[in-house]
């Protein structure tokens, strides 16, 4: 029997979700590293599965500026995937690849802005295809919208579109570590539930049911 | 939902495509605001009303009449219903913003509740505050001065 709600997955396919957030982000760490030159290491990726309030506590309040990259995921299954980069993510990443330090979000101009997307561009386009390759699902990619807001109502998107199935919303995804230092980018998978179903089903680890 | 009685502040924040709907009895100074997510609810057996226009808006001034006020002087000001992301091809995702505006008023209407202010659409995301005591909102948004509604 298909789930119908988050909170229904078992222990088994929880752990299958786990290793898929593992396998995506160690790739788009891989992607990352390969795109800053530097080594670039992963937390130990989470599945979460959390009420709205939850969710913006997780990420770490509300009303925090942050800047947010998003994809949607269509094909065999669908789904939003974000990549939400805080600020020492995006010095991180100017730093490396445009000698640029920025105080705020402010400080974002065109080419900032443009490598940032294509930053969270290549990442999720790493994960996805991993996710692909994992599963032998095809999975197409939006061109990705990027936006610099509230980080709440950037987690309200996969919340929103998603709402009407769910009161929860599912997050897989890690942090990144450079150079030492724990940077917080979170590369989120959204799936939409009757494609989490197909997931788990070719994953082979929905036949408990 | 939330709901003050003369005083107090009632606040929602980072509403995206979200809508805050505060309604307002100024004669007994009682307010109420709801976090409204999507247009319509179409869910049976939904535990939680409160996100859909809809229904949410409805069940709020229920409560509120249950507390004392008077739908004849109920009056609402909104605020959100951005678009967070524009993707290209379109699609729902950049839509359910403007739907859940269009949403929330008509159920407004059909409730005979006059808008007395608004601040909707747009890319931005808003924090929306509402004084019980003065019947004053002020929304908040990245890179704007604050806006009294």
């Amino acid at each position: 029997m298909a789930i119908q709600n988050y909170n229904e997955l078992n222990s088994l396919e929880l752990d299958a979700l786990k290793e898929i957030g593992s396998i995506g982000t160690g790739n788009a760490a891989t992607a990352l590293s390969s795109m800053i030159g530097k080594q670039v290491r992963i937390e130990v990726p989470e599945v979460r599965i959390m009420g709205y309030n939850e969710a913006i506590e997780w990420i770490g309040g509300p009303e925090e500026i942050t800047a947010g990259v998003l994809v949607r995921i269509s094909g065999q299954i669908s789904g939003i995937m974000l990549s939400v980069q805080q600020l020492d993510f995006v010095n991180l990443v100017l730093g490396s690849m445009l000698n640029k330090h920025v105080e705020d979000y402010d400080g974002l101009h065109e080419m900032e802005c443009s490598a940032l997307v294509e930053v969270g561009n290549i990442m999720i386009s790493t994960f996805i295809n991993a996710l692909s390759g994992l599963s032998g699902i095809s999975i197409e990619l939006t061109v990705p919208a990027f936006t610099v807001d509230m980080q709440g109502a950037i987690m309200t998107v996969p919340m929103a579109e998603y709402g009407g199935q769910s009161d929860y919303i599912m997050t897989i995804g890690g942090d990144f570590v450079c150079e030492g230092k724990k940077t917080p980018c979170r590369l989120l998978l959204s799936p939409e539930i009757r494609s989490l179903n197909y997931l788990l089903g070719k994953l082979g680890v929905s036949s408990g049911r | 939902m939330k709901m003050a009685k003369e005083h107090g502040m009632l606040v929602t924040y980072a509403l995206g495509s979200c809508i805050g709907v505060c309604l307002y009895d100024a004669k007994i100074k009682l307010g109420a605001m709801v976090h409204i997510m999507l247009p319509l609810n179409m869910e049976t057996g939904r535990t939680n009303t409160m996100k859909y226009a809809d229904t949410g808006i409805r069940e709020t001034i229920k409560r509120m009449e249950s507390k004392g006020a008077l739908r004849s002087r109920i009056t609402a000001k909104i605020a959100g219903g951005a678009k967070m992301f524009a993707v290209s091809g379109g699609g729902a995702l950049g839509n359910i913003g403007q739907r859940n505006i269009e949403s929330v008023h008509m159920c407004l209407k059909r409730e005979s509740v006059p808008i007395l202010k608004e601040d909707v659409g747009g890319g931005l995301a808003r924090t929306l505050l509402f004084d019980v005591s003065s019947g004053m909102g002020c929304v908040r948004c990245y890179g704007k001065p604050e806006l009294i509604i």
